[in-house]
This record gives C-alpha cells, structure tokens and sequence, in this order.
C-alpha cells in the first residue's frame, strides 16, 4: 500500500478523534477522543518512519506511547479530584475560568 | 574715596551671623527669648562699634585703588565664575554704620515693644533680626552683582519673615506674601540682568566693570536692555512706581520692623544699588532718565497718597515711599551722591519717626491720626522728638532732611529734568503737609477720652532721644560744614517756602480750623478721589492677577478635565467596553478552546495552501 | 496481496471502533471500542514492519491504558452510584470542523508526490536498541523522570482526602 493510504487512515482517525473531544460531554469521553488522535499520530510517524527508512520515527512513536501512558494517568487522576469536588465530569458544567 | 579695613568688614559681617546662628540652632536659648534679645543685641553693639572702628580708620586712597578683596568662588572651566569678598569704600563704611546703627537701635527698642510677646515668638524675631542685619550688611559689603542679589534675595526673605511676624494674622500673612511676591517681580528683572551683563562681560564683579565703564572699554550688547533690568530689581526692592504697593501692607508687620526694614535699610537697598552701579549706568543715559522720572512721580503720587491716609504707620510708608522717590530721581539725575545722602539721612530721621510712632500706638492703641490729640503736652521728650524727625522730613533748615533735599533738587535741576523738578517740589510741599497734619492730630489738638496713659517704656524712649540727638547733630553738621551743593542760589530758599506753605496749610487746617479739611478735599476732588483708593493700582493688580491666574487655571482646568481626562476616560471606557467583548469568548469551556484549536490549524491549512 | 488485505482490514476495523469510541452513548463500551481501536492501530504498526511498536502498543495502550481508564470510569460509577451515560453536544459544529480539517489534510496529501517504500531492513529492533542508548539517551532518561513525576502526581491528585 502506498504512504498516502497511511496518512488518509490517520488523518481519518485523527478528525475522528478530534470530532469525540470536540462533541463529547463527558471529560473521560474527551480524553478517549485525545487518545484517538494521538493514536492517528503514531500511525503518521511510524508510516513515515517506515517509508523514508528513518529510526527517529519509531523512536518518537514510543516515546509518544510513553507519554500518553502518563497523561492518561494524570488526567483521570484530575477527572477523579474534580469528579469528588464537583459530583460531576461534564464538561459544560466545568466552566470556572468562564469571564 | 577711601577705603577701609576688609578684616573689620569681615568681623561687622560675622557678629550678626553668629548671632544668628547660635539663637537659631540653640533651641533653649531661642524658646526663653530675653537670653536671645541680649544676644542679639549684644551682637549687633559689637557689630556697630566695629563697623564705627572701621568707618573711622578708613584711609583716603587714589580714586585708581580697587577696594575690593575677593575670594574665588563657583570653579569652573577656565577660571571661577564668581568671587565673594567685601568692598569697603567710604559708601560701603557709612552704610554700614547707618545699618547696624539703627538695627541696634531698633533691636533694643523691641526689647520693650515686644515685651509682652511669648519667649519663643521673641527668639524668633530675633533671630530673624540677626538674620536681616547679617544679610543687609552683606549686601552693602557685596563687591559684584552675584553677591550682591544673594544677599538682596536674603534680606527680601527676612522682609517676608519680619512683615509675617504674627503670622496668625490673616492680613499680616497677606501682606508677607504680597511684599515678597511684588519684590520678586522686579527680581526676575534684576538676575536676568546680571545673568545678560555676565554673559556679555564674563564677570560679576564691580571693580573690572567700572573699570571698563569709565575707560570706555565696555562693549556689551543691550546694555540699554540690561541696565533696565537691573533697575527694574530696585524698582521692587526700593518701591518705586508701579510696584510700590506692597510697602504700605508691610506695615502689618511690628513697627520697629518697619522702623529698620520698611524704613530705614532694606527698602533703600535698590538706592543703594544704582548708587553703587552707578558707572554702569552712566552709560545709559536713556534708562538714568527713566529713573528720575519715575522717582520723581512715584514721590509726588506716593505723597498724595499719604495726604489722605488715617493710619499713621501707612503716611509713614507712603512718607518713605515719596522719599525713595527723591533718591531716585536723584540717582537718575546723575547726583548719586546726593541720593546717597537723602539715604543716609532719611535712614536716620525716618527711623525715629517709625520709632516715634510706636510709642504714639502704644499710647493711643490705635493706629487712627483722627483718634488720637494732645500727645504733646503728655509727653513733650516724644513729641519733641517726633518734631524734629518730621521739621527734618520736610526739609528745614538746620535739619539733615533739608540739606539733603536740596542737594536731590539740584542735582535733578542740574540735569535739565525741569518736569521732574516740578513734581519734586510740590512733592516737597506736600511732604511737609501730611507730616504735619499727622503732627497737629496725634500730638496737639484735644486729647481724645481715654481709659489709661501707659508710660512709654525706658528703652523705646531713649532710643528716640539718641535718634532725635542724632538727626540734630547731622543736622547741625552739616549747617557748620561749608557745604557747597551746585545750584542757584534761590533753591534753598524756594525748597522752605514750599516747605513753610505746607506746614501753614496743615496748621490752618487741623490745627487753626481756618479751612474746612473736607473742603480742602473737594477742591481737589479727582486727586483726593483717587488718592484714597490707592489711584486703583491694588484693584488693578488683583484684577489682573485674578484674570491671569484664574483665565489660566480655567482653561487648565478644562484641558485637564475635558482633554486629559477625556482620553484617559476614552482608554479606559474603551478598555472595558472591550474586556467585555472579548470576556465572552471565554465561556471556560475546553472544548471551546479546542474549536479555537481547530478553527486555528484550518486556518493555517488553508492559508498554506493558498499560499 | 496479504499487505492490502490486511490493511483493508485494518483500516475498517480502526475507523469503525474510532467512530464507535465517539458516538457510542455507553462510556464503558467506548472504552472497550477503544481498546479495539488500539489493537487495530497494533494491526496497522505490524503491516509497517513494526512488531516491536506492536508489543508496545499491545502492552501498553490497550492494556495500561485502557485497564486505567475502565478503572477510573468504575471508581466514578461507584462514587455517583450509577452506570455514567455519555452524551454530545453541537454534534453538527464538531462534525463541520472535524470534516473540514480532514479536507485541509486531504488537500495537503493530494499535492504530495508517491513514496517508494524501500526494503525492510534486518535488525530493525537492534537498531532501535542501539539508539534508544545512543543518541536518543539523554530523551529516554528525562521520559523516565516525566513517568516517575507523573505517577507521584497521579497519586498525589488521587489521594484521599485527610
């Protein structure tokens, strides 16, 4: 398969992933969305990694991984704290830094 | 010309100046007032004695002979800028005798007239005191312009300190500010004078500029303009027209403060200024005639004033205003010698009667001619004294006032100024019919009904004795030297007849009641009209002050509240108007952001591939 | 032939569970959706040559991090006592954006000219080995300390309350 079938998985992926963050009431649901489109990301790197013969992409795919892992952590550790505070995940009701 | 001791120069300079210092900065020693006095006074004896050593060992030189000893001061680039030093000529020594005699007079005359002031309000008069003789002496030592208006700066100061004495008193703290406001005008005419004479010359000192003005060998640009603003600081300081004004609110002052200040010294400083500048302005004929004539119209203006004025200590002011008027046109007439005698001997006689004055207030406790009468016969030693001064005031013989008078009119008639002369003779006319108008009201006629007759105290009694004993003695001086003033020989004689018309006109009015004072005011109704409201001259400082100074805070007040204020609050409005616009594009949801996200990087896509 | 297939395969599957992860009302399901979604993203690594990212992705995505996630959606269930209904907002806005986006990419694609894909190489995972403590050394330590802060933070965020 040609790169570009790759890159058009993945951007489809990633809108995919941006329409859940986008849409998405809940604050876990928007962090699945997140998950999506670094997933698109990965895919991206390593295509290119693979087709221009180049290690580096790999490399960032796994730290990419890595990272995610621990936002992911971070993130529903926030998610819990707020959900004990407010009773709630939903995101339209999170709007304390409204003006 | 002779010239004296600068050492003793330097010791009548430092007597009041360490008076001053120690009443100043030894805060008991001024809060328990009497130890101050003594001081002070002590001080001011020493300092007369000396000034009276040196007057009496200066040495006769060659006219070649600068007088001046000077020290460098302001370093700069290529040479000092300035020097500070003393000059002692024969001017300069009687000056200082004039000065610290009547300052001590005075200071022991206060003594008794403030006696019953709070101890720490007497250390500060006296402090003040010290402080005025201190600079009056430096200005008359001053050998250069520089010094010479530092000192003229200080002794305006001391002015202001002295006419604000009770400074609790709304008219008096009027009146200081008035005095020091109105001097100042003329200031600024004075430094920027010396500031322009500097500039053309590279000096302020006397001696290299009167050498260069009689050598011919000054060459300045404007120097027509310079000596006018030169003269302009006298016209503030020696209250001449049109800024005579603030000499007759000074009187809101003590009276032995008008005595010594308004009086006798500080106000003859801007005499004593073109007298000693006087080779500078001999090069400029045009502003010298300026000067004489505005001398001689201040002192006929300034003598209608006093025709109409109930206040005695105010015909005092308007007396010394006149005769400050004579000095002047003296000056300008090219007879600073003369002007400098009519200084000299007005200091003295006017001294008393400003002294003479206070014991007559003190008497009466009323500062009202027309409330007051038959103070002679109570107490004949003041009233004698008072006599003398005002037969000296108006200019008979053998009296100083006359001898000096005259030598002012011929030298005026010398220089051909006939309008000028004019004016001074029916000045001279005038002078003696308000002294002795304020004569026959406060010390013959009837005695006005009074609850108490405080006997004047010792000290203020003898010191007018000494200064009556002095004026005599001048007097008589002068009537025993052959002196030899150039002019026609019928000029003593018509200077006494108008002198003798004014006192038989004061005694036919106020005295014999063969004239009817209100007729005589209706007969020369526009002058009397104008003369008591002061010729409008305050009216029309105030108005103009008031629309100047109100015209412009007005329209810095609508700059300020409309243009300044409009923008800030245009920034500000629109600072907020837009906060809250853009306040709404944080709803402070994140998927709002993410869409800003979004929009953002569409943005860019399309922007690439536009692009 | 088998590279087509399977990334038809791939392919299908991944958007299928992407889209299910984003519409499915069911928080729980769409994190099983996702998991799915990783697997097949896993699918995609392998026809990239890739086995070892694989691994990682197996290992890590679908099992850390979906096992954290089904975690924190049961501790939340458990605090509010209910199952947790997912529901979208401006469904139309988001799929507008989202699609215009996709169009931007896609017009950035079309211009791109074909890559040939060059030869597997051998050792991939000993190359990956020996940069990872090579040049990428100093990265993959500070990654460690980044692991450790986050977890120290997790917690910290997580913790009881005194």
């Amino acid at each position: 398969m040609p790169l570009h079938a790759y890159l058009v998985l993945a951007a489809l992926v990633f809108v995919i992933g941006l329409f859940g963050v986008l849409t998405r009431r809940n604050a876990v649901g928007i962090l699945l969305g997140i998950e999506l489109m670094l997933n698109a990301v990965n895919i991206n790197l390593v295509a290119f990694s693979r087709f221009r013969a180049d290690l580096a992409g790999l490399i960032f795919t796994l730290f990419t991984i890595a990272i995610t892992v621990a936002e992911v952590a971070v993130g529903l550790a926030i998610v819990i704290v707020i959900f004990r505070v407010r009773r709630t995940i939903e995101a339209d009701h999170l709007d304390l830094l409204r003006g | 010309m002779r010239i004296g001791s600068p050492e003793l120069a330097l010791l009548v300079l430092a007597l009041p100046f360490a008076s001053f210092l120690a009443i100043g900065l030894i805060r008991p020693l001024r809060r328990r007032g009497r130890p101050a006095a003594a001081v002070s006074i002590l001080a001011m004896a020493g300092a007369f004695l000396t000034a009276g050593a040196m007057s009496w060992q200066g040495i006769p030189v060659a006219r070649g002979l600068n007088p001046a000893v000077l020290w460098t001061w302001l370093p700069a680039d290529g040479g000092p800028m300035a020097s500070v030093g003393v000059w002692v000529d024969g001017m300069a020594m009687q000056m200082c005798v004039l000065v610290t005699l009547v300052s001590l007079l005075v200071q022991v005359y206060s003594w008794s007239y403030l006696a019953d002031e709070p101890p720490p309000s007497l250390g500060r008069y006296y402090a003040y005191q010290s402080l005025f003789a201190f600079s009056m002496l430096g200005l008359v030592l001053s050998p250069g312009f520089l010094q010479m208006f530092v000192f003229w700066e200080l002794v305006g100061l001391c002015s202001y300190l002295l006419i604000g004495y009770w400074y609790d008193r709304p008219s008096a703290a009027q009146a200081a500010v008035k005095a020091f406001w109105i001097t100042k005008l003329g200031d600024l005419g004075f430094v920027a004078g010396i500031v322009m004479l500097w500039s053309g010359t590279g000096t302020f000192d006397f001696w290299p500029l009167f050498q260069a003005a009689e050598g011919g060998a000054l060459h300045v640009d404007g120097l027509t303009t310079i000596m006018f603003l030169i003269y302009l600081g006298a016209v503030g300081k020696s209250a001449q027209f049109p800024l005579h004004v603030w000499l007759p609110d000074a009187m809101e002052g003590p009276t032995p403060v008008s005595a010594l200040i308004h009086a006798a010294t500080m106000v003859t400083a801007g005499v004593y200024m073109v007298a000693r500048a006087y080779p500078l302005f001999a090069l400029v004929p045009s502003v010298l005639t300026l000067i004489a004539w505005v001398g001689a119209f201040t002192a006929l203006l300034a003598a209608t004033m006093a025709c109409v004025e109930r206040d005695i200590k105010r015909v005092l002011a308007y007396s010394t205003v006149s005769q400050l008027g004579y000095m002047m046109a003296a000056n300008g007439a090219g007879a600073p010698e003369a002007a400098f005698q009519h200084l000299t001997t007005h200091g003295v006689f006017k001294a008393l009667l400003f002294l003479g004055a206070g014991i007559v207030i003190h008497h009466f406790h009323t500062n009202d001619v027309f409330r007051m009468g038959g103070l002679f016969g109570q107490r004949p030693w003041v009233g004698g004294s008072f006599l003398v001064a005002t037969l000296a005031l108006a200019g008979v013989w053998p009296l100083p006032g006359f001898f000096s008078k005259e030598a002012v009119l011929a030298g005026v008639l010398h220089a051909h100024l006939s309008v000028p002369f004019l004016m001074l003779l029916a000045t001279s006319f005038l002078t003696a019919f308000y002294m002795f108008r304020v004569v026959f009201l406060a010390f013959f006629g009837h005695a006005p009904v009074h609850h108490e007759h405080p006997e004047p105290p010792v000290a203020m009694d003898a010191v007018c004795r000494a200064l009556a004993v002095l004026t005599l003695a001048l007097g008589l001086r002068a009537a025993v030297a052959s002196h030899h003033v150039e002019g026609p020989a019928w000029l003593p004689w018509i200077s006494l007849t108008w002198a003798f018309a004014g006192i038989a006109l004061a005694w036919a009015t106020y005295q014999a009641g063969r004239l009817d004072p209100a007729r005589l005011a209706a007969a020369f109704a526009p002058i009397d009209f104008l003369a008591r409201r002061r010729y409008f001259l305050d009216d029309i400082y105030g108005g103009t002050y008031r629309l100047l100074l109100l015209g412009l805070s007005r329209v810095v007040g609508w700059v300020d509240r409309y243009v300044v204020d409009g923008v800030l609050n245009a920034l500000s409005a629109g600072a907020l108007r837009a906060g809250d616009a853009l306040r709404r594009i944080q709803t402070g949801q994140p998927q709002d952001y993410v869409y800003g996200v979004a929009l953002g990087v569409l943005l860019l896509l399309v922007w690439a591939q536009l692009g | 032939m088998t590279e087509t297939l399977g990334f038809w395969v791939a392919a299908v599957v991944l958007v299928a569970a992407s889209l299910a992860v984003v519409l499915t009302p069911n928080l729980f399901h769409a994190v099983l959706w996702l998991a799915a979604a990783l697997v097949a993203t896993g699918g995609v690594f392998l026809l990239l040559d890739s086995p070892f990212l694989f691994g990682v992705q197996l290992l890590l995505y679908a099992g850390g991090v979906v096992t954290i996630v089904v975690f924190a959606i049961m501790l939340t269930e458990r605090l509010v006592g209910e199952s947790i209904r997912q529901t979208s907002r401006f469904v139309f806005n988001g799929a507008v954006l989202a699609a215009a986006v996709f169009v931007g990419i896609l017009g950035f694609l079309l211009q791109a000219g074909a890559v040939t894909r060059p030869a597997a190489v051998g050792d991939q995972l000993g190359d990956l080995g020996r940069a990872l403590v090579g040049p990428f050394a100093a990265p993959l330590q500070l990654l460690g300390v980044l692991l450790v802060i986050a977890l120290l933070g997790a917690l910290y965020f997580a913790r009881a309350e005194d």
